[in-house]
């Protein structure tokens, strides 16, 4: 069991906790990198197939037919997740360049993009022409929006946090949390790629 | 918010002060505000979901309040117990003091530190071993109640339907128990120290990790008050989908147990490969550090396919998805695709850790060096990587791709490769070796007994055509209990004696537990090897009533699995009385040349005053004199 002692604080270098975090933000990716591949192999399974032609059911006396919806929608939101990992580098070159008001100003417009991305994502959910129960097309279409949703509404997390800490110049001294939330964003960037590219497989 | 710097000292004749927020949650808050989250999203839910009226294939209202309420237990539980501080803060930008994180560190805060979101890996390895004895509790009376009804063979005393609900939780319990068993409670405590690190690389990720499942674990109790898990801890679809609402227990419980691997495998992977004492090279480093390793990195990329399966059969209840369900387009192969892309990696996340203990403690009972280090490693590696090109064995019979059968067979025979190059390791270090004979060095040899019937027995259930025959018997049942509990558990039993001494600064005892130790393994040899043979002989799983010609086999297991149960016992007994009042340890009892027993019992909060540099391997004990 542990004894309770005054120990001294061991304060170690930034680069080298910042180094730490990075490590461990990679490997929690892994992670998710592994449940978003998960899911791209679910879409692409149901999609080869075609369990009784209820990838996309055709029209039935109860119920019309599924209609796919168009890619274009989860490519726009990858657009815009896209700007915000651009402004959010731009505001960490600014970091690196102790230019505060380029890092409050680009971290600032990542979490403007961030919450546009998320609520455009929640606006396509809830007007796509299909429930989730009308065949494995749909509950694919649901999953891999929510999987966005909920990367997009992390994002908002980080991006609001990253902005606000900005703004109160806790990143004068040293960057490194400015440089983790880069790698998240470009996870979740490149994550709403991959559900895109599979959309636009119907 | 007020922080423990800024608010007023207490002074003689006043009130004391207001406390702060992260003083005042703890595991009571937690149960409470998770109760009030679990009734709260309860009524929200049945007040904005519409009745189930869309003619989907299953998905119901009943299932939709369930889920709902969980995910309010788990947001309350979460948010009473403190998770959710570090993170609001540092959107606020109001990162931690030095005084609050030495608060969450347990600092000045006796017992009470073991009821909160305390940081201290120490304290995170002692509440896991606390939770793992107490899951192993729970698991235990549900396989002795599973062994008493077998005891007769027109069906015993349980209903069927009470009977698979039994076997199904006693199943996904053990499996998450024997997960957690040895990087939980040794990974947490001993792995720093052994490193020499101060502490984990994230001590708050590694409370998260361990509340998680104590979040978790209501989840999969609660189901036995909602119909049962009838479905086996497989949860096979589309079957898991027409179950009660108690598989929305299992679903949760799951996906909650699946974010804590992740956390703790991040967390511990980082720990080791950045923190390790100046001059701990690769080849310096422990060879228990290499089996935790390989465990929680084998579990990071596993279990959030486990995740998604679970998440997706959620759906399929609550939402009315079409995932598993063949009438909208979905597949129950893609379930077990999904279930056992996990659940084979999952074997050797239980099994790795436990070889690796006893190879840990075989140079220290023998005082020789590994017999070849670079072997081990390469056994451990070899392993990792072939157990994620495996999982179609378990689908044989169900028809997915027949033309994989073949090469899925030979992976999984392949296995036996680097499985028997551990066995190697192990039997070059005992050879000739001046045995100091305690009940890890024994289980050494338990071991290797075990894991050879266990191992053995799955290359037959790797071939096409034995498995033809045996799947779904007692049989697989047998086999897999060979190698979880009578491999895994005998390491995570080793190291519960070898390492208690600094975990609790008291000696196990040894009379007690050599007791265990023999009622353990006699007892399950007798039940397994019996099992064994009523498999052989035709006995399905998972059935409450069986023919009559199994009756002598199933009496001998049930009459084997009461040996295990009294010498559980009295090893449960033994971590009591020795802790309370057991031999006060000495700093290194067993002369071991591990960082960890370079450090005073009990160990200082930040372990070392002054971080070591390591010059040598952990295993110089000399040469064997031949």
């Amino acid at each position: 069991m542990s004894v309770e002692t005054h120990a001294q604080s061991h304060h170690e270098h930034p680069d080298v906790v910042g180094s730490r975090n990075r490590l461990g933000l990679i490997l929690l990716l892994v992670a998710d990198i592994s449940f978003a591949l998960a899911v791209l192999f679910v879409y692409f399974y149901l999609k080869g197939q075609n369990v009784n032609d209820m990838w996309l059911p055709k029209a039935s006396d109860t119920q019309d037919a599924t209609v796919p919806v168009s890619s274009m929608g989860a490519w726009y939101v990858t657009i815009i997740a896209a700007l915000g990992l651009l402004f959010h580098r731009y505001g960490l070159a600014g970091a690196k360049a102790r230019n505060q008001t380029q890092l409050v100003l680009g971290s600032g417009v990542a979490f403007v993009a961030s919450l546009a991305a998320l609520i455009y994502q929640g606006i396509q959910m809830n007007n796509a022409p299909f429930t989730i129960t009308m065949g494995a097309y749909a509950s694919c279409y649901y999953l891999i929006a929510g999987l966005n949703m909920v990367h997009l509404f992390l994002t908002v997390f980080v991006s609001l946090g990253n902005w606000n800490r900005s703004r109160l110049g806790i990143y004068s001294a040293d960057h490194w949390h400015v440089e983790i939330v880069k790698v998240w964003w470009t996870w979740m960037t490149i994550s709403s790629l991959l559900g895109a590219f599979a959309l636009s497989f119907t | 918010m007020t922080t423990m710097m800024d608010r007023p000292a207490a002074t003689p004749g006043h009130s004391a002060p207001k406390k702060a927020l992260i003083e005042r949650l703890n595991i009571f808050t937690a149960f409470a505000l998770g109760i009030i989250g679990a009734i709260v999203f309860y009524y929200v839910a049945k007040a904005i979901l519409p009745a189930n009226t869309d003619g989907s294939y299953i998905k119901s209202n009943n299932d939709q309040y369930v889920i709902f309420s969980m995910i309010g237990w788990f947001i309350g539980f979460m948010t009473g117990i403190g998770a959710l501080i570090g993170p609001f803060r540092w959107l606020l930008g109001k990162d931690l003091n030095h005084d609050e994180n030495m608060f969450y560190a347990g600092k000045d805060q006796g017992v009470k530190r073991y009821f909160r979101y305390t940081t201290d890996h120490k304290v995170v390895g002692i509440q896991y071993l606390v939770l793992t004895m107490i899951i192993f509790f729970v698991g235990g009376v549900l396989a002795m109640l599973i062994r008493t009804n077998l005891g007769h063979a027109g069906g015993g005393w349980l209903q069927p339907q009470t009977y698979n609900a039994i076997v199904g939780t006693h199943g996904i319990i053990m499996i998450v128990g024997t997960i957690i068993m040895i990087t939980g409670p040794f990974g947490n405590f001993i792995m720093p120290i052994m490193i020499g690190a101060r502490d984990m690389a994230f001590p708050r990720l590694n409370a998260l990790s361990l509340w998680l499942i104590i979040a978790a674990v209501p989840c999969i109790l609660s189901s036995f008050f909602l119909g049962g898990i009838s479905t086996g801890w497989v949860a096979y679809n589309p079957l898991a989908s027409q179950a009660p609402a108690g598989m929305d227990g299992y679903i949760m419980f799951i996906c909650i147990f699946a974010l804590s691997t992740m956390v703790a495998g991040a967390n511990i992977t980082t720990t080791v490969i950045k923190m390790r004492a100046k001059g701990m090279t690769w080849n310096r480093t422990p060879i228990f550090i290499y089996g935790v390793v390989a465990s929680v990195a084998l579990a990071l990329p596993a279990f959030p396919v486990f995740f998604l399966s679970q998440v997706m059969s959620g759906m399929d209840r609550a939402a009315g998805s079409t995932f598993y369900n063949t009438m909208g387009g979905g597949s129950g192969w893609l379930y077990e695709n999904l279930f056992w892309i996990m659940g084979h990696p999952e074997v050797y996340v239980i099994l790795i850790p436990g070889v690796a203990a006893l190879m840990e403690m075989a140079p220290v009972f023998t005082r020789r060096p590994l017999f070849s280090f670079n072997l081990a490693i390469m056994g451990i590696a070899g392993i990792s990587g072939l157990s994620i090109l495996v999982w179609a064995h378990h689908m044989y019979t169900t028809g997915w791709a027949p033309l994989l059968n073949g090469p899925f067979m030979l992976t999984t025979e392949l296995i036996s490769i680097p499985t028997g190059l551990l066995f190697l390791v192990l039997i070059g270090t005992l050879w000739r070796g001046r045995l100091w004979m305690t009940m890890p060095t024994a289980s050494i040899y338990a071991l290797l007994w075990n894991f050879m019937i266990g191992g053995i027995t799955g290359i037959y259930l790797s071939d096409v055509p034995v498995d033809g025959a045996l799947h779904g018997s007692m049989y697989v049942t047998a086999h897999f209990h060979y190698t979880l509990m009578g491999a895994g558990l005998t390491g995570a039993l080793a190291s519960l004696v070898y390492w208690f001494p600094k975990m609790t600064g008291r000696m196990f005892d040894k009379t007690l537990s050599w007791i265990g130790f023999w009622f353990v393994q006699i007892g399950f040899n007798i039940a397994f090897i019996s099992m064994f043979f009523v498999g052989l002989a035709g006995q399905p799983r998972r059935v409450e009533a069986y023919a009559a010609m199994f009756s002598r086999g199933n009496m001998i297991t049930t009459g084997g699995a009461y040996l295990i149960m009294a010498g559980m016992l009295v090893l449960l007994y033994g971590v009591i009385s020795s802790w309370t009042g057991g031999v006060k340890a000495p700093m290194n009892p067993w002369f071991a040349k591990t960082l960890e027993w370079s450090v005073p019992n009990p160990v200082p909060l930040e372990n070392f005053d002054v971080l070591p540099v390591v010059t040598s391997d952990a295993y110089g004990y000399g040469k064997a004199q031949s």
